[in-house]
């Protein structure tokens, strides 16, 4: 059935970009991403047979009502936001190696989910400072943090894009990276050193933040926007592929670069700064997918590459919340674990990186 | 009414140099015309700003009429392809797709490529005589390959002219022939105008058409006899250390 789905829908359009093998991958990837949130669902600490979720999330009727609690209040959203975190960091750390022509480069380590924590540190805290509190509204604030948080990703990448030109090589660009990070950092040490106990609270209840944090009513927020800004970022797949070939070339084959970037470096703020706005920081999932889809693919290809890299981000970051539900650790440790030994295999894997241009 | 290529009153330079200034020229389309001029004359410059690539000060280049500088990036696409010094550093990518590549300014907003482009790529495949390679990865081919394959993207644009920076940098003698008798073809059989930028002035002279000269942020066009003939290149090469013999046409050191 999956693979017939996943036939018809690339098939018709692009007959000669999916070749046989690559729709098989497909396929499977999807099969393993069904899986995985099966598994999600069935993991936890209270034992619910499977057949019990299955009929609570189709039917709604359940045995006990804990157990019906316990699915779609906790272990649903928190699958949902394991789906949408994993597709979007992945598809936003593809854009920006593409972007910043960096093997190495990631919402997390360039500083843009350190942005968005500026962003939400100031929203939470500073805007008390001109006697506005955001617990008032609750459906602003909502929005708001989702904002806050995009504006803080686009300043930073904003910051990244003005200087890179002038950097020759790759490592300094994520020197930089980890700079503005810490110069963020600092920042929302001064913004809360200065805040009262309640901004204070609600600002550190949001940096301890996790998959389990986001409730249905987000859900209903980031939903649309990660899945629109996905669609966004496959319909700037050919401006992404020119990109590759460098800024001249990609000028001389017609591409609007200016217009191109600034669409580019939105919609990757708009993916990084919302994730990061209801999970919290989760890092490497944006450096490791990428080179995931281009070994599993052998392709150039953004056209491929964002599917794929959504479907892998996907099943990385289940098998995440898995374990980490199995071994009660925070989910960022655990992507740790899992991107930083292969960040340094690609390190000595590449020893021209270092090259830029 | 032949001259095809108007340059006129073209500045364009740095913020703290001057790389041409008001400068005017007129030549025959459908020529191979090399671009000579010494290191920092601004031979990379000229062709960037004739391409678009580059802010020009003042001036205007047509061709065939049509001021070039008046059109959008993707319009200019379609006349215009350059070959650039700048290798491409693209992992994954077979040469047939690099090749694809000059098929952007035509392609739908998802690239996707019908028969023309198809036709247009193999045909410029053939032209540049790479079909044995054209299925392998652009990365394991060497210098020579590759610049053929580069040649072969520009060609595939489909655009009546072609801009070369250098073109011949580094290959060896055997490719670096090769390359340029491939220019000279496309000239004569594929009504190309094709314009390098290149040290060898040497070959320059055997197969060009024309010679531009970049000089002291003056432009002038010469055949290659009115070269030899009015003694421009030791006006150009003015160094102690090398002569040009006019009877051998070669450079010889003193």
């Amino acid at each position: 059935m999956l693979v017939f789905s996943a036939k018809a829908l690339f098939l018709p359009t692009m007959p000669k970009l999916i070749s046989n093998n690559i729709s098989v991958s497909i396929a499977l990837l999807c099969l393993i991403v069904l899986i995985l949130f099966s598994l999600d669902l069935f993991f936890g600490p209270a034992n619910i047979p499977f057949k019990e979720i299955l009929k609570i999330i189709f039917s709604n009727d359940s045995v006990k009502e804990s157990w019906s609690v316990i699915i779609l209040e906790s272990r649903l959203p928190k699958a949902i936001s394991a789906i949408l975190c994993g597709s979007a960091l992945a598809v936003a750390g593809l854009k920006l190696q593409t972007l910043f022509k960096n093997p190495l480069a990631g919402p997390y380590i360039l500083g843009v989910s350190s942005g968005a924590g500026l962003g939400v540190a100031i929203f939470v805290m500073g805007l008390s400072f001109i006697g506005i509190s955001v617990q008032d509204i609750s459906f602003l604030s909502n929005f708001g943090v989702v904002f806050a948080s995009f504006l803080g990703s686009f300043l930073v990448l904003g910051i990244l894009i003005a200087v890179v030109n002038r950097l020759k090589d790759i490592m300094t660009v994520l020197v930089l990276g980890v700079m503005i990070g810490s110069i963020v950092t600092a920042l929302i040490g001064i913004i809360q050193y200065f805040s009262n106990d309640v901004q204070l609270k609600s600002f550190i209840m949001w940096t301890m933040g996790d998959l389990s944090s986001v409730t249905n009513t987000q859900l209903l927020t980031l939903t649309p926007i990660v899945i629109i800004a996905l669609i966004l970022s496959f319909l700037l797949s050919k401006q992404l592929n020119t990109y590759l070939m460098g800024e001249e070339y990609a000028l001389s084959i017609g591409t609007n670069i200016k217009k191109s970037r600034i669409l580019v470096i939105s919609i990757t703020a708009i993916l990084a700064g919302s994730i990061t706005a209801y999970c919290g920081p989760i890092g490497f999932i944006g450096i490791v997918v990428p080179h995931f889809a281009r070994m599993l693919t052998q392709s150039y290809d953004h056209r491929l590459l964002i599917p794929i890299s959504a479907l892998i981000g996907i099943s990385l970051l289940l098998v995440a919340d898995i374990i980490s539900q199995a071994l009660q650790l925070p989910i960022n440790s655990i992507t740790s674990l899992i991107g930083i030994p292969f960040i340094i295999w690609i390190i000595f894997k590449n020893k021209k990186i270092t090259n830029l241009n | 009414m032949n001259q095809n290529i108007n340059i006129s009153s073209l500045s364009t330079g740095y913020a703290n140099k001057v790389i041409l200034d008001a400068v005017d020229l007129s030549s025959k389309k459908n020529q191979l015309i090399a671009l000579i001029g010494r290191n920092g004359t601004g031979k990379s410059t000229l062709l960037k700003t004739l391409a678009g690539l580059h802010p020009h000060l003042n001036g205007s280049f047509h061709f065939n009429g049509t001021n070039m500088f008046d059109l959008s990036n993707d319009k200019r696409a379609q006349l215009l392809s350059i070959v650039s010094t700048k290798a491409s550093y693209i992992d994954n990518i077979v040469v047939k797709d690099f090749i694809g590549f000059g098929r952007y300014p035509y392609t739908n907003w998802l690239g996707i490529k019908n028969n023309t482009d198809d036709f247009l790529i193999n045909k410029a495949i053939s032209i540049c005589s790479i079909e044995e390679f054209s299925e392998r990865n652009y990365q394991t081919l060497s210098d020579g390959e590759k610049q053929r394959v580069n040649i072969a993207r520009a060609i595939a644009q489909d655009t009546p002219i072609i801009f070369l920076d250098e073109p011949t940098a580094h290959l060896d003698l055997v490719n670096k022939i090769e390359v340029l008798k491939l220019l000279k073809e496309l000239t004569s059989n594929q009504e190309k105008t094709i314009i390098y930028a290149t040290h060898q002035i040497e070959y320059a002279i055997q197969l060009s058409d024309e010679l531009w000269v970049l000089n002291n942020s003056q432009l002038n066009s010469y055949t290659p006899s009115q070269l030899i003939e009015q003694d421009i290149l030791s006006q150009v090469i003015d160094s102690p250390s090398i002569e040009f013999d006019k009877t051998s046409g070669f450079f010889k050191i003193r």
